[in-house]
């Protein structure tokens, strides 16, 4: 019943904790277990269906568990949100509100934004090569500007930990590419933890420290490989031939394990 | 010509092709004259009932201003009402289970029907035309309101559950900004039945002369210019109001036509970052990335960030 915190789990800072998750009869997660350090990067990639959004929103608070808990530095927060910044694929930015007013959404739905959190948002869009677009509406963006706006609203929440769902995922490869880039050198800046779903093997080894394999549904962790590709990384991390071997064993483990996925 | 800025060209191209359905009605207008040989007692020409409007302006200057206040205060009334009884509906949806039938049930019943007795309940004064115009006014209101909240995008919707927004700010900024479309074409639809409101009102239930009124007895004399010429003022009412909704949605939902947000206090904010880049990265955001909770600066990548795309 109670899950398994080891001394090593109980200094985690994501600590996912036997969590199954039942709809309506079909098991989505199934006692997954994870733990993710401090200022640690970590990819999940897995088939489609394989409970991967269904975990973010576990973690997140907006989903609660069958059964299992989350522990965020220890404590739990099963089924509590306001604790971690969290991205989509789309980017949802709100349409009648600037780029600035924008990235201080999380601050205007909680305790109202003020001038100091407008400013310290136009320094961030500004820093990240946003500042000609500080009071432009989101329909005025191309996709790359929208979704680097979307990471600095969820920076801008002041968490540490990030979970990103396929943030890049509806991205042009080129732009994708430049996006993952800059996502790095971010995370690189600041001490987040970041937990990172992704289809897309090459990215999930570019960017993280571990690579967590999940099974098809229901979801359980099938595979944790660590990739100890030395940081800061850039585009040469790509082609060399630590990232090549890393990326057989990433696909094999998905393709062996998972025969049955559709193409 | 190539000094006139696009959007001057492009309203007066606008204003151009009005006058243009104007004058169409005004030419298929005549023609019907001529080609049936009408008699003006019968229908008379556009040109004579808009002199009718200017010889009696006197007259119709009272009328006019009695009908514009009954279809603004009614209009007003009726908006309001739908707009809360839109907002409480979507909050919960026994209520809404309870007072959609009502709200169907109110607008299937004639309207003719009711102002009779609206009137032996409300006497002849403004009161029972307000109701009759809130009455037909609240109703696109309310649906498009309603169908507003109901298609807040979802995931937004969870986004700000996830950054642990307090209920009456999320509906501020998130649930409140998305109705403002519907709404306004609620209040383009209510605007251009507000006047037929006022003018059964008045028909029904008038100690006060307005158009209304003075349509019934021009009609009553065969004094066909006149009933054309309060046909015409009552008409203009009609389309200024909805022109006015359309002004009101266009200053009230500035990012559905612009690329960017009015100058405003924010200029000076911008004035102060966006114009010297090198600043703010400096100063700025050393000190917001100084002020994240356990967060420090680390390497030196951050001192060349990538091109924006």
């Amino acid at each position: 019943m109670n899950g398994r915190v080891t001394q090593e789990h109980a200094l985690a800072k994501v600590l996912v904790d036997d969590v199954s998750v039942r709809f309506d009869g079909t098991l989505a997660l199934d006692h997954l277990s994870l733990a993710v350090g401090r200022s640690e990067f970590v990819s999940i990639v897995g088939p489609s269906g394989s409970g991967k959004s269904t975990l973010f929103n576990v973690v997140s608070g907006l989903q609660r568990p069958t059964s299992g808990r989350v522990l965020l530095d220890g404590r739990d927060v099963t089924g509590e949100t306001g604790h971690v910044g969290y991205m989509l694929q789309k980017d949802l930015l709100v349409p009648w509100r600037t780029v600035v007013d924008n990235i201080v959404l999380g601050a205007a739905l909680t305790r109202g934004a003020t001038r100091r959190d407008r400013e310290e948002a136009a320094a961030l869009a500004t820093r990240y090569g946003l500042g000609e677009f500080l009071h432009h509406y989101p329909h005025a963006l191309s996709g790359g500007m929208r979704q680097r706006v979307a990471l600095m609203r969820t920076l801008a929440l002041h968490t540490d930990v990030l979970l990103l769902d396929e943030p890049f995922g509806a991205l042009d490869s080129q732009t994708r590419l430049d996006m993952q880039l800059w996502l790095l050198s971010v995370y690189e800046d600041l001490e987040v933890t970041i937990l990172f779903v992704t289809h897309d093997v090459d990215e999930a080894i570019l960017l993280a420290d571990r690579v967590a394999v999940l099974s098809e549904r229901p979801g359980r962790i099938l595979a944790d490989l660590p990739i100890p590709l030395e940081r800061p990384r850039d585009l040469d991390v790509l082609t060399s031939a630590e990232f090549t071997e890393l990326k057989r064993e990433v696909l094999r483990l998905l393709h062996d394990r998972a025969p049955a996925v559709a193409p | 010509m190539s000094g006139i800025p696009p959007f001057v060209r492009r309203a007066v191209g606008r204003v151009v092709l009005a006058l243009l359905a104007v004058g169409l009605i005004v030419g298929v207008w005549n023609l019907v004259i001529v080609a049936f040989g009408l008699k003006p007692y019968a229908l008379p020409t556009p040109q004579s009932a808009v002199s009718a409007i200017v010889h009696r302006w006197s007259t119709y200057q009272s009328l006019t201003l009695q009908t514009i206040e009954e279809t603004a205060y009614g209009f007003g009334i009726g908006a309001g009402i739908g707009f809360l009884l839109g907002v409480l509906m979507s909050a919960s949806k026994t209520v809404q289970r309870l007072v959609y039938p009502a709200l169907i049930t109110s607008q299937a019943v004639p309207i003719v029907a009711i102002a009779a007795p609206l009137a032996i309940l409300f006497g002849f004064g403004l009161l029972p035309k307000l109701v009759i115009v809130a009455w037909i006014v609240f109703f696109p209101v309310v649906v498009n309101v309603l169908d507003g909240l109901a298609h807040v995008d979802r995931d937004l919707v969870n986004l700000a559950r996830v950054m642990g927004a307090k209920r009456v700010r999320a509906f501020l900024a998130i649930h409140l900004p998305a109705t403002l479309s519907p709404l306004f074409s609620g209040l383009k639809i209510g605007a251009t039945y507000a006047v037929t409101g006022a003018v059964i009102g008045e028909w029904m239930a008038s100690a006060q002369q307005g158009l209304g009124t003075y349509l019934q007895t021009a009609n009553a004399s065969l004094d066909t210019e006149g009933v054309f010429g309060a046909t015409i003022l009552l008409t203009a009412i009609g389309v200024a109001s909805f022109l006015l909704m359309v002004a009101a949605e266009t200053v009230a939902t500035p990012w559905r036509t612009r690329s960017t947000a009015r100058r405003g206090p924010r200029s000076l904010l911008r004035a102060a970052l966006g114009s010297s880049p090198d600043i703010s990265r400096r100063k700025g955001a050393r000190r917001w990335f100084g002020s994240l909770p356990g967060a420090a600066l680390r390497g030196s990548r951050s001192q060349s960030p990538p091109p924006p795309r």
